[in-house]
């Protein structure tokens, strides 16, 4: 686990320092007085974090100081769970975020925010319960969504299917 | 002063306050009372609903919810032996072996009144020690506040999690995010899309960090069982007991509030300070561990001690101790204050009712945790499963409406992923959140400080304030890895 973290921490300092820097933070042609660019400050703690990375690395190979670099067993915090298992879980729980995110515009936010809590309940576990996860999916998102736009006034999308059937 | 604070406590003393405090504390007590929820969800929950809220009752409404939950936290680890808060995880010691003895309530009340005198002593500690660091700390320019800052970082990194390295790690991570967007000079960095010219703002990236992942765990990792509580059975604490835990219960509170007002350290350890002071030194050391009132006393009224002292380093110097100070830093900002010297310069009528208010807030601690006390041990009932979702329909309702944006909701989302890779590769959160926070300011005065010295860097150590604060830091790493070093020997 050690190296595996060490090596990813290097990677995504570096992707930060090598690639992102250069093509997102442009230096301007003129600089008030003796300030320092725009990119000192991201190139510093680029070049920090891949250092600590690369000590991450280091430290990992002797037993002496794999401590400092690597104080927990992944598997504690894994269990007996095979990893497929896992991984299927934590996709699906992208997928629902993503879902939401892409049909806020077409099926309007409370819709959406009802189906996304409906797909969280199945995912935890709970929709066993099927009455209580069903009034809650449904009036929670209906109270948040009438509290939020009369008492805070905040405008949500009401999609695009609902604006074409005229709702 | 006296003055001020009387006109301060006029302007608190409204029906309107109370009721905002008031529900602060339950709301903080519920949350706290629920294992995996923390103080910090509870005020990183709040924090989109304060954005509507006058600056005053939105800071006291926090702060209310942060010692609530700091209670909050006992009555499940006195009742399911599972703290709701890990400051907590000290009371499960001595609470949970009495709740098996059929003296839950016993103990609950121990907790209260513990936490009461903790919170109370912390605020008077606030009040009459903030103002004289904040008049010190107008005499420090940016080389010094630089070097504060890295000091204050390296404490939560080493202290957080179980790593110097990873909590180092985390803290650049935070910073590297926190350049997102445009600069102090007007330039615009990692703008990837035209949203991210305006930068993260911190309640997306906030709660997304902390509430997200919890919720991520429970999916994936199916953590989900729910636990039968103890009953309350025996209430009331004698004279004599509360008299022989007297002790414990001032010595825990100083404790708390000496280490409260230290950056990084919070009310876990101080907690697990004060409970084996209490145990060196009492007569019944030999009890502490199964059900003795005195380890109660300690470790509650030490967790509850830091709530107050906390808020010292922030109003006076501006820098965050923890990740729930950090929030109200957010939250200060929002309504246009800056915490630091200059705060009891420009606001400080509203310091002073800030201060009121928060004596006011133990007062109703006290109130709210006696009324409610058998409600609240049904609370630990809710199982996670049911929970976690609420949480999550909590803050993408609460995110949106800060901006009406969806943008603030994708945040969200996507920081709750990267908080979950956070966890599983033991990254702690607690360092990267400071980090996003302090991150502008540490940029801003280390910019500064280059362009007074025309570029030479040696202004960073050219003062004995920078020379204190980097021998600290320096101090920090070495007796952290130290400590890491000794324990893996173990």
């Amino acid at each position: 686990m050690g190296i595996t973290r060490g090596l990813v921490i290097t990677v995504l300092f570096g992707i930060v320092l090598f690639l992102l820097i250069p093509a997102y933070v442009p230096r301007p042609r003129f600089i008030p007085g003796f300030a320092p660019p725009p990119d000192m400050w991201p190139r510093t703690v680029s070049m920090l974090g891949m250092a600590l990375g690369i000590l991450l690395v280091g430290l990992s190979f002797s037993r002496k100081t794999e401590a400092i670099a690597d104080p927990e067993d992944a598997s504690t915090i894994r269990g007996d769970t095979p990893l497929v298992t896992l991984l299927t879980r934590f996709g699906w729980t992208v997928l629902a975020f993503a879902l939401f995110i892409g049909s806020v515009m077409l099926l309007g936010f409370l819709l959406s925010s009802i189906l996304l809590l409906m797909a969280m309940l199945i995912l935890t576990g709970y929709w066993r319960h099927k009455v209580v996860a069903a009034i809650v999916a449904v009036a929670l998102p209906l109270v948040l969504y009438l509290f939020f736009s009369s008492a805070l006034n905040t405008r949500f999308p009401v999609g695009s299917l609902f604006k074409a059937i005229g709702i | 002063m006296l003055n001020d604070l009387l006109v301060a406590f006029q302007a608190v003393a409204t029906i309107e306050n109370f009721l905002i405090m008031a529900a602060g504390i339950w709301g903080g007590v519920i949350i706290g009372a629920i294992p995996g929820m923390t103080g910090t969800m509870a005020v990183t929950l709040a924090l989109p609903f304060t954005f509507y809220m006058q600056p005053i009752p939105s800071i006291l409404l926090l702060v209310a919810l942060y010692k609530g939950s700091t209670y909050g936290g006992s009555v499940s680890a006195i009742l399911i032996k599972t703290p709701g808060t890990a400051s907590a995880a000290c009371t499960t010691l001595d609470g949970y072996p009495l709740a098996q003895q059929g003296k839950a309530g016993k103990a609950l009340n121990m907790a209260l009144y513990s936490s009461c005198t903790g919170d109370f002593i912390s605020n008077l500690s606030l009040i009459f020690i903030a103002a004289p660091l904040a008049l010190l700390a107008l005499r420090i320019g940016p080389p010094e506040y630089f070097m504060l800052m890295i000091f204050a970082l390296t404490t939560v990194a080493g202290v957080s999690g179980r790593s110097l390295l990873l909590g180092l790690v985390s803290a650049c991570l935070g910073l590297l995010l926190a350049t997102v967007g445009e600069d102090m000079y007007g330039s615009f960095r990692f703008d990837l899309t035209v949203d991210m010219q305006s930068g993260l703002a911190v309640a997306p990236v906030l709660i997304g960090l902390f509430a997200i992942p919890e919720l991520l765990k429970i999916i994936v990792f199916r953590n989900n069982q729910s636990h039968k509580p103890m009953q309350l059975g025996d209430n009331r604490v004698t004279r004599d007991e509360l008299r022989r835990s007297l002790k414990a219960m001032l010595k825990g509170s100083m404790i708390g509030v000496v280490m409260g007002a230290i950056p990084g350290i919070g009310p876990s350890a101080a907690a697990f300070s004060s409970y084996g002071e209490a145990q060196r030194s009492s007569k019944n050391r030999e009890n502490f561990g199964k059900g003795e009132l005195e380890g109660i006393a300690a470790s509650e009224s030490a967790n509850n001690g830091c709530c107050g002292s906390t808020m010292i380093p922030l109003l006076a110097l501006g820098v965050p101790g923890d990740v729930i100070t950090g929030v109200m830093l957010g939250a200060f900002m929002i309504h246009g204050m800056t915490p630091g010297p200059m705060l009891f310069e420009n606001n400080l009528h509203e310091v002073y009712m800030l201060f009121i208010g928060m004596l006011f807030s133990s007062v109703l601690l006290f109130g709210a945790g006696k009324a409610t006390m058998r409600f609240f041990s049904h609370i630990s009932r809710i199982p996670p499963g049911l929970m976690a979702p609420i949480v999550l329909a909590l803050c993408v309702f609460g995110i949106f409406s800060i901006s009406n944006s969806m943008y603030d909701v994708i945040v969200l989302l996507a920081m709750g992923i990267f908080g979950f890779f956070m966890f599983l590769f033991a990254i702690p959160a607690a360092p990267f959140l400071i980090a996003f926070i302090l991150g502008p300011m540490l940029e801003e005065n280390l910019r500064r400080a280059l362009a007074l010295s025309r570029g030479d860097p040696s202004i960073l150590v050219s003062s004995p304030i920078t020379w204190l604060f980097a021998s600290l830091a320096i101090f920090v790493v070495v007796v952290t890895i130290r400590q890491q070093l000794k324990k893996a020997k173990v």
